[in-house]
């Protein structure tokens, strides 16, 4: 067989059903290869978008996502979602064409150094050197992309691999190795944990990613220790979880970061003490000891000094953590603090409050439902006010913070999980990021619901201005966007526009129940703000709460 | 603070540049580099002498987290700029 071939036959024989991607020029003999294969493809509209689907294909299942592209700027497209992957420690398989051999290093048409490009966003990559090594180095991607903490690989691969004939030889699938423990180690850890007074759970994306969710919510019901999350665990602690603070950080629930701010124990599980979550780093959980819960050793004491570590699978660590406390007095307080501070939504007014909207949809969508967002306000407003029963239905750009995520994720979403109600919430400046994937909904009768979240601003940003800036408005007025009912509708797309408080019900009624696709162009105020916040620089417990418009 | 390091990565093209990647990102000066390559083996030997006011312990950390990289020894840490002794060793 041909090497283009034996690509697809190491991706089926990892399982693989789907891929994204785009064709070009020094990728042509796969593409070919495809023509014949079971392996379905979904063409995008830009590889940016395709990276961005196969990392919500993989978000929301945990399996690898693969997205493939031609050689020069077909993979510098790619760059941004690998690096996005990267940052939010998600397992991605790229493929990248590129020109004959004997052409590298000659500035050959579309060639680029794309294994240079590729060090600093990817978790390994690979410039296939052979025919003899194209199979091992495929093997290898699939299990460097899912072991420890997972990340994106890239192999590049020339032409003249592809078209070269190769014997196929079936490869056994290496099982994953498991770091083990020390006993020691985790009686002085639960021992910590009895003494603390008020030790809480510090959760990240490290759970979710390490499929231990369930062990989690057993270890949360047994200790009855009270949880903050990152963005990127959001889902994790089950809503009901009557110490359930909810999200910490810059825009984090005020529970949250006064609860931080006062624990004397902090069990980092799986998070990375990231400048979004800490404020001010020296004045973070000032009064704690920290115990920190992780697979991948150089986070340990990064940023924050560790007392007690621990590297290990959290599926067989965390059933091992559990321990009987006595903090009823911290609960009391936690309790407390989640009263206090709770959301409210019953504010007078005819305009369109996106929080409340935000909050009914999430009471209104079907159990299997994942919202993907872009990243700005309305990805703050989804942390905050919209509620998820696991990880792998809320996905968003947490570590690059990337605009344009949200609709090429949704589609991701929708491809790995078809009778699940695939959401985007979006922003009028992120979803025309990646609007092309407009295209890609079409093409396949992808059933995604957008909800366009349009203040006419680059809102985060024009908030910062405000707040930080003077309120010199440089460069975030939108007010020229286009009609998004009449974009929509040019991908046969049906869309409405609601404007009221009163339309609020009728909108999210005609996005769920419409067959297949609809966008829901929400106009809203842009003299809204996200609160809390934490500004810059300060401590998590000095939150700025400002007053709805 | 300056630190000499010893490193066995596997023999690919790239691999010192993404170990040298490493080195700056992390925020870290190269003083002195001495490579290696062993043929038997298909292995290279790197040593990396390197200077930096952040903690050792987090590059360490992250230089061994490269999937290429094998070993990886810490060898001297001293205030001043001399270790001359341990790059020819």
């Amino acid at each position: 067989m041909t090497g283009a071939e034996l690509v697809l036959k190491v991706l089926q024989q990892h399982g693989i059903k789907h891929i994204f991607g785009y064709p070009g020029g020094a990728i042509m003999p796969i593409y070919d290869a495809l023509y014949d294969s079971d392996v379905e493809h979904f063409l995008c509209r830009h590889e940016q978008g395709a990276a961005f689907s196969a990392i919500g294909y993989a978000r929301s299942t945990g399996k690898v996502g693969v997205c493939m592209a031609t050689s020069g700027p077909g993979a510098t497209n790619l760059v941004t979602g690998l690096a996005d992957a990267m940052m939010d420690s998600v397992p991605v398989v790229a493929i990248t064409g590129q020109v004959f051999s004997s052409l590298i290093g000659t500035d050959a048409f579309q060639e680029m150094d794309v294994l240079g490009m590729s060090l600093s966003i990817t978790k390994q990559s690979f410039l296939v050197q052979s025919l003899d090594e194209l199979a091992d180095i495929l093997h290898q991607a699939f299990e460097v992309a899912q072991s420890g903490r997972p990340g994106p690989v890239l192999v590049d691969i020339p032409k003249d691999i592809q078209v070269g004939s190769v014997d196929f030889e079936p490869y056994p699938i290496a099982q994953k190795q498991v770091p083990d423990f020390d006993a020691q180690v985790l009686a002085d850890a639960q021992a910590l944990i009895k003494a603390a007074n008020k030790p809480l759970f510090y959760i990240g994306g490290g759970v979710g990613m390490a499929d231990a969710i369930d062990e989690m919510q057993d270890l949360l019901a047994k200790t009855k220790i009270p949880a903050i999350s990152t963005l990127k665990a959001l889902g994790t602690v089950p809503a009901d979880y009557p110490y359930n603070l909810g999200l910490v950080g810059m825009h984090g629930n005020q529970a949250a970061n006064h609860a931080v701010q006062d624990c004397d124990l902090l069990i980092c599980t799986g998070a990375r003490f990231d400048d979004r979550v800490t404020g001010k780093l020296d004045t973070f959980a000032p009064n704690a000891k920290v115990i920190h819960l992780d697979i991948d050793p150089a986070e340990i004491s990064k940023l924050r000094q560790a007392d007690i570590s621990i590297l290990a699978d959290f599926k067989k660590l965390l059933p091992e953590l559990a321990v009987t406390t006595e903090i009823s007095p911290w609960q009391q307080q936690v309790a407390e603090l989640k009263t206090q501070y709770a959301w409210r939504y019953d504010y007078p007014g005819d305009s369109i409050y996106a929080p409340k909207l935000l909050n009914l949809l999430s009471q209104k969508l079907p159990f299997d439902h994942a919202v993907s967002c872009d990243v700005g306000q309305h990805q703050m407003w989804v942390a905050q006010h919209m509620l998820f029963s696991s990880p792998r239905n809320h996905l968003s750009s947490g570590g690059a913070g990337t605009m344009g995520f949200g609709l090429p994720a949704a589609i991701g979403v929708q491809v790995a999980r078809p009778d699940c109600m695939s959401v985007v919430v979006s922003g009028d400046g992120s979803f025309m990021m990646n609007v092309q994937e407009l295209g890609t909904i079409r093409r396949f009768k992808l059933p995604v619901k957008i909800v366009l979240l349009d203040n006419q601003r680059l809102g985060m940003v024009k908030q910062w201005q405000e707040l930080f800036f003077e309120e010199r408005y440089s460069e975030t007025n939108l007010s020229d966007n286009p009609d998004f009912v009449t974009l929509a509708k040019a991908f046969d797309i049906p869309a409405l526009t609601i404007s009221q408080d009163d339309q609020i019900e009728d909108g999210i009624n005609q996005l769920i129940n419409t067959d297949g696709p609809f966008l829901l162009h929400v106009q809203i105020d842009d003299k809204e703000n996200v609160w809390p916040l934490v500004p810059p620089g300060k401590a998590n417990h000095d939150m700025l709460e400002g007053e709805k418009v | 603070m300056t630190h000499t390091i010893k490193l066995k990565a596997n023999s690919r093209p790239e691999v010192m540049e993404r170990i040298l990647r490493v080195v700056r990102h992390r925020g870290f000066n190269l003083e002195e580099v001495l490579m290696k390559q062993c043929q038997t083996t298909n292995s290279t030997k790197i040593t990396l002498k390197v200077s930096g006011d952040r903690p050792i312990s987090n590059l360490e950390t992250q230089l061994n987290k490269l999937y290429d990289v094998s070993q990886l020894e810490l060898h001297q840490s001293t205030a001043t700029a001399d270790s001359a002794v341990a790059m020819n060793a």
